[in-house]
């Protein structure tokens, strides 16, 4: 007996370790310290750990359902929840008694002795045995579980945080300062404040910047990163004749005419719906389900970028635009809810508790990266490994969206709404009494009735083709979040919603908020949730949102990982930058002013030259000593290769296609949560167009054969070629000046003599005319699939 | 207080990108080999990863012949006399709760069995040429997994987790491993006519970087010459593509003396030629023509088969995994027809395969190829010994079986065994991580080590979990 006993010891020792251990992996350093309180009552470890992975488990499957806080009905007025609750007990008596199993009702209940519990099937032995073997040595329960959320709000540290500590060393947790721009020695480089910036930076390393960008360089670069088009031959010479003679002046023209584009939102819309994981649905067989209007979310994005809504704004209004916008502004709540959803495939109780723990680990995920760059689902299981996040913060943001639901609705008036659903139900009745005369004429046999039938059928028909006729058009609709409710959720025990924990207030993060915070009773929370992501004291939602625009513009964030502003994210590589741009923001409250600060540096219309001691000191150009060269994203290469070719269809807005050759601009394709659907998944997936299933923090760039298979053998490719070969045999007459216009078309510069032999050797291989359209064609497929066109200098 | 990122993410993105060269050909193991020497940084990511293969692999390859839809084990390879016994009956160690809540008896197997090879293996008359093979074969008849819902629990069977959102075993594999002929995708998953459900997921890349998604090929519709997307220009000849590209290369060359060098430019250059051999080399991989008629005979006739000599031929040419999923009719979850019909769903699915996995052994064992390449055949879990209506299965996550051949580990081995009834696995469990585990082990990775940041933290195949099972190794 001893040895089993002690057999027994170790495994659950080994239980609790594996536990503690839990989840987050490979950790090679040591995580900062994390001093445990001693529980307040005198419970083993040993104790806990055997009601953590014996009893609770035991109680949450059988018996929950029926006597808990979540129950529908709380059975016999008993509840299992709570240790207290236990022992206070229900209608028939104290359920548990601590040291006397034969005392405790639950026992006789499971033993089917009085009464029959569970009422479905009876408990193993050694589950019966479990719970006498818990009672009897004194009901073990964790003290940290509060009763209701009430308590949860003594500020007593529920993980071991050094909450002090933590907000003033971790560089993103502090205030954001307005920092002066620093002094630096060569004062004729610094167009802007943010050059100051920079230059410290190089200065201080012994680097040196690099040369400003030829002004043909620079303006596709201007164009291609604020519209994703190409500049026209004319705009470069114009910006060419302008520059010569004034640079800022020249430039600051072409910010004013980008900046008013809609192109300008349809690129940058981009942007932010990689954040926002944006697709069109069909996440495959457990999220299959399509949004046939999440277009209108993308053009929200679009609109709202165009018109500069300030950003708080435009954060505001994607967590809470149903509760404080206008009508339409519930349209921006697709940031949370055009995420997976996900169902289980049999109604397993297990798979349905891991879908919905899923699907609210999704929207949890979304928000905290995209907005404030921090992995508070890494908090879903346990307390966070690295960041101060504790389980607790992770099941008061999960509560707001446990109370958020996803519906469509109409963007058009009531009147409207009601006036189509009348009219469409006119059509229905109409087409019943047409079906249900047809089938009077198909059953008569009496000619005479036939007849009379039929003339009524012809009237029928046209009242029918006139009701289709004048039917008022289809309404607008959306797919937005609403309050379902304003309950607290508990904490999942190990990320189990079937192991219920304490339950927790809905409330916003500590580490941000601080020690005393607001429990949210508003509706699901939401509103206010959206207030404290753009409240002025937080530090993290202004930083992620300007370190994004930089990253964008430069090809690389002050901070390097986007998404992750923890302490296993990377460092800002010009904290004070990133602090002055928020600031800037903050004062503006302008996305395009914020464009055109960072556009008119020194530091953006540099020159992405090589300089060989630069390079060995830094060579992840951390400091910005010149551009970085980077290839087009998928989107931009393909409306590139469409606009050089005179193709391009401009139209703006609605729904998505799926076609392939369609030539509209390829933020309209429509794309699949994984990727997989559309024949327009597929050229985007090709081209390193991320998957939609969580927030994208930036797009990796691969180069594989399939791509150079596209680039040689796709229908595409040939299409563009066919197109532009005639374009240049219609404008110019030689082959070498076809050959100078394709270089000044597609790469803004004038043909060097060797590429112009090499042009001309190449065409004059044919013998025909035939033949030399042929060649003709394949030589514009090759300046098309060239890497020039390809990659931004 | 605080600690500095080991990796800080330029330099492995750096390294990633580079890792994109085709296919995902060159794997971690090359990548970390060639920057080692070019720069200081990756002492420290070296320091992480260790050397991959982490210790000498004993297989190189692995073939995964995918079952979807539960294969019942009590009808196939765990043999459970002890049934026939207690016909009709509910014994309390079967009495436990099943998707369908269930409530039948035990039904004892339609098939007979009988036993094979030295070993004495006893083998349903289903797979009668499987059965010759036994002494090639470990059989794991332990296997659990977490639920029983086939989502799910193919997910947890390729993928590791519950959800489709995790990169697939083979996309770990060529991440870790890279492969052996950088004109072959790495990894290709195929399927006659129905992809298994979860379709991409199944060989999908995930968070892991492009190249290393598998490749999925239909070998039912499938023609040599468009067994991947572009692959046959339709307008010109080899010569004058030929053409194209070098005048295209050259330009490129250019482009890239401008930019004074630059890895990416570098990288595409070699991508491009890689393309152009691909175009050549992918057909000549599927061209199961020029097998022998000797050979053709081997495998049989139906897609399964074909299948199993595709993959033979693949892994010989240095392709790192594939994976093969079993169907018939179009059902993406084949397996599944057990729940009304062992003897007609069950029959059918073993005769489509029966042939073509015995022969794929045989090859490869012929050859000198199984050593060194790993089989794995299973499904996502099994099916109850009690019976669903009148002659069906009920799904059964709590105890299955998988087998495994070649690629060091033992043959004519059984590890591990359900109760006398067949329903749960009760002697040296196996969870599908440890499975895993000790497949990634095989291949000489420590599934511990082999992990990727994403999202703030370290995945890995396993998860946190996994065990490698010693016991069945050589």
């Amino acid at each position: 007996m001893l040895v089993q006993s002690r057999q027994q010891t170790l495994r659950l020792l080994a239980m609790l370790i594996s536990l503690l251990q839990c989840c987050c992996l490979v950790l090679l350093f040591n995580i900062c310290a994390v001093g445990v309180e001693p529980p307040e009552e005198a419970f083993s470890d040993e104790q806990l750990a055997f009601f953590e992975n014996r009893i609770r488990p035991l109680l949450a499957e059988h018996c929950f359902e029926c006597h808990s806080g979540n129950s529908a009905t709380i059975q016999a007025k008993l509840r299992l929840d709570h240790r207290s609750y236990a022992i206070q007990g229900g209608e028939s008596g104290a359920a548990v008694v601590p040291g006397k199993p034969e005392e405790s009702l639950v026992l006789a209940a499971v033993r089917w002795k009085g009464l029959e519990m569970p009422p479905d099937r009876k408990l193993s032995n050694e589950q019966v045995a479990d719970l006498a073997r818990w009672i009897e040595s004194g009901a073990a329960w964790p003290t940290d579980q509060s009763l209701d959320p009430a308590d949860n709000k003594s500020g007593k540290p529920s993980a071991g945080y050094d909450w002090q500590k933590w907000r003033t060393e971790h560089w993103a947790f502090q205030p954001i300062e307005n920092p002066q721009p620093p002094a630096v020695r060569d004062r004729s480089w610094t167009k802007t404040p943010v050059d100051q910036f920079i230059l410290e930076g190089l200065e201080s390393n012994g680097l040196q910047p690099s040369k400003a960008a030829d002004p043909r360089v620079l303006i596709r670069r201007m164009y291609l990163d604020l519209t994703g088009l190409p500049p026209t031959n004319e705009a470069v010479v114009a910006f060419e004749q302008i520059y010569s003679a004034n640079p800022t002046k020249a430039v600051s023209e072409v910010l004013d005419t980008l900046l008013a584009s809609r192109h300008y939102g349809e690129r940058w819309a981009r942007h932010w719906l990689d954040v926002a994981r944006y697709s069109e649905g069909f996440g495959g067989f457990l999220d299959n389900a399509g949004y046939d209007h999440a277009w209108r979310y993308r053009d929200w994005v679009v609109d709202a970028l165009c018109k500069d809504m300030p950003w708080d704004d435009f954060l505001r209004l994607q967590i809470a635009g149903d509760l404080v916008g206008e009508k339409s502004d519930a349209i921006a709540t697709g940031f949370l809810s055009l995420g997976p959803t996900y169902i289980s495939d049999g109604g397993d109780p297990d798979s349905t508790a891991q879908a919905r723990a899923e699907t609210l680990s999704d929207r949890i995920d979304t928000l905290s990266q995209g907005m404030l760059g921090l992995t508070v689902a890494c908090a879903r299981c346990h307390d966070h490994k690295f960041d101060p996040l504790p389980q607790e913060d992770y099941y008061s943001l999960a509560g707001i969206f446990n109370n958020s639901a996803t519906q469509e609705i109409a963007l058009e008036s009531d009147a409207v709404v009601t006036a189509y659903h009348q009219h469409q139900g006119m059509i229905q009745a109409q087409e019943k009494g047409l079906e249900e005369a047809r089938r009077e004429l198909r059953e008569s046999t009496d000619e005479e009735k036939k007849k009379q039938i039929a003339d009524r059928i012809q009237v029928q028909e046209s009242q029918l083709n006139e009701l289709r006729k004048s039917a008022p058009v289809a309404y607008g609709k959306a797919h937005a979040l609403h309050d379902t409710g304003a309950a607290d959720m508990t904490v999942a025990i190990r990320g189990n919603l079937l192991k219920p924990g304490p339950v927790v207030a809905r409330r916003f993060l500590r580490i941000l908020e601080g020690d005393d915070r607001t429990a949210y009773s508003d509706g699901s929370g939401r509103r206010q949730l959206s207030e404290a992501i753009v409240a002025p004291a937080n530090p993290l939602t202004l930083r992620v949102f300007v370190n994004r625009i930089w990253m964008h513009h430069f090809g690389q964030g002050i901070v390097r990982t986007p998404n992750n502003f923890g302490v296993l994210g990377e460092k800002p590589t010009h904290p004070l930058l990133l602090d002055w741009l928020a600031s800037s923001l903050k004062q503006t409250g302008s996305i395009k002013e914020l464009h055109r600060t960072i556009m008119m540096s020194s530091a953006y219309q540099m020159s992405s030259e090589m300089i060989e001691s630069n390079d060995a000191k830094d060579a992840d150009n951390r400091f910005v000593w010149r551009f970085n060269p980077r290839r087009m994203e998928a989107e931009v290469w393909r409306d590139t290769l469409l606009s050089v070719t005179g193709e391009i269809d401009l139209a703006t807005g609605g729904p998505p296609t799926d076609n392939i050759e369609s030539r509209r601009r390829t933020l309209y394709f429509k794309v699949s949560r994984n990727g997989d659907v559309f024949p327009t998944d597929e050229f985007l997936r090709l081209f390193d167009f991320p998957l939609m299933r969580s927030s994208v923090a930036k797009r990796p760039t691969s180069i594989v054969p399939q791509q150079y298979l596209f680039l040689l053998n796709s229908n595409f490719m040939q299409q563009r070629a066919i197109a532009f070969s005639d374009l240049l045999l219609r404008e110019a007459n030689t082959d070498a000046d076809r050959i100078a216009l394709a270089y000044r078309i597609l790469y803004q510069r004038q043909v060097t003599e060797k590429e112009l032999a090499l042009g001309q050797a190449y065409l004059t291989f044919a013998q025909s005319d035939p033949e030399r359209k042929k060649l003709w064609e394949q030589y514009s497929q090759v300046l098309l699939g060239s890497n020039e066109l390809m990659y931004l200098p | 207080m605080f600690h500095r990122n080991p990796f800080p993410t330029t330099s492995r993105r750096q390294m990633l990108s580079r890792i994109g060269a085709g296919f995902g050909t060159l794997g971690l193991a090359s990548i970390l080999a060639e920057k080692a020497s070019a720069t200081p940084v990756v002492a420290t990511t070296d320091a992480v990863f260790g050397t991959i293969p982490h210790f000498a692999p004993k297989a190189k390859h692995v073939i995964q012949l995918f079952m979807p839809g539960g294969p019942s084990q009590v009808d196939t390879f765990d043999y459970k006399p002890a049934i026939a016994n207690y016909a009709g009956q509910r014994p309390e160690s079967v009495d436990r709760k099943s998707l369908r809540n269930t409530k039948n008896g035990l039904m004892p197997s339609p098939f007979s069995f009988k036993q094979y090879g030295n070993c004495g293996k006893w083998v349903s008359d289903i797979f009668p040429k499987v059965g010759e093979c036994v002494d090639d074969i470990c059989f794991i008849h332990s296997m659990h997994t977490d639920i029983p819902e086939h989502a799910g629990a193919i997910m947890m069977m390729n993928v590791g987790h519950l959800q489709p959102n995790r990169p697939s075993m083979g996309a770990w594999m060529v991440y870790g491993l890279g492969s052996e002929n950088e004109n072959l995708p790495g990894f290709i998953a195929m399927s006659p006519h129905a992809q298994p459900r979860g379709t991409l997921a199944n060989w999908g890349n995930a968070f892991l970087p492009g190249s290393f998604a598998g490749t999925y090929i239909n070998i039912h519709d499938m023609r040599v010459d468009s067994v991947l997307k572009n692959l046959k220009n339709n307008k010109l000849s080899t010569e004058e593509q030929r053409r194209q590209i070098d005048l295209l290369a050259q330009l490129n060359q250019f482009h890239l003396q401008q930019q004074n060098g630059d890895d990416q430019l570098e990288t595409s250059l070699k991508t491009m030629e890689m393309a152009f051999r691909m175009q050549m080399a992918v057909p000549e991989a599927f061209d199961v023509d020029k097998e022998t008629p000797e050979t053709l005979e081997l495998y049989g006739k139906s897609e399964f088969a074909k299948g199993c000599l595709l993959a033979r031929r693949l892994i010989e040419r240095g392709v790192r995994c594939v994976q093969l999923s079993h169907s018939i009719d179009g059902y993406d979850i084949a397996w599944d027809t057990g729940h009304d019909d062992i003897v007609g769903g069950h029959k059918r699915l073993a005769d489509a395969c029966d042939q073509g996995i015995a022969a794929l052994l045989i090859d490869l064992k012929r050859r000198g190829l199984l050593d060194e390449t790993l089989v794995i055949w299973g499904g996502e879990f099994g099916r109850a010994p009690t019976s669903e209506g009148q002659k069906g299965r009920d799904h059964d996550h709590y105890g299955f079986t998988v087998w495994m051949a070649g690629g060091g580990v033992r043959g004519g081995m059984s590890y591990g065994a359900t109760d006398e009834f067949g329903l749960s696995a009760i002697e040296n469990r196996v969870h599908v991580h440890d499975l895993h585990a000790t497949i990634l082990h095989l291949m000489g990775i420590d599934h511990e080590r082999l992990t990727y940041r994403h999202s703030g933290r370290d995945y890995r195949l396993t998860d946190v979990s996994g065990k490698v099972i010693h016991d069945i190794i050589v």
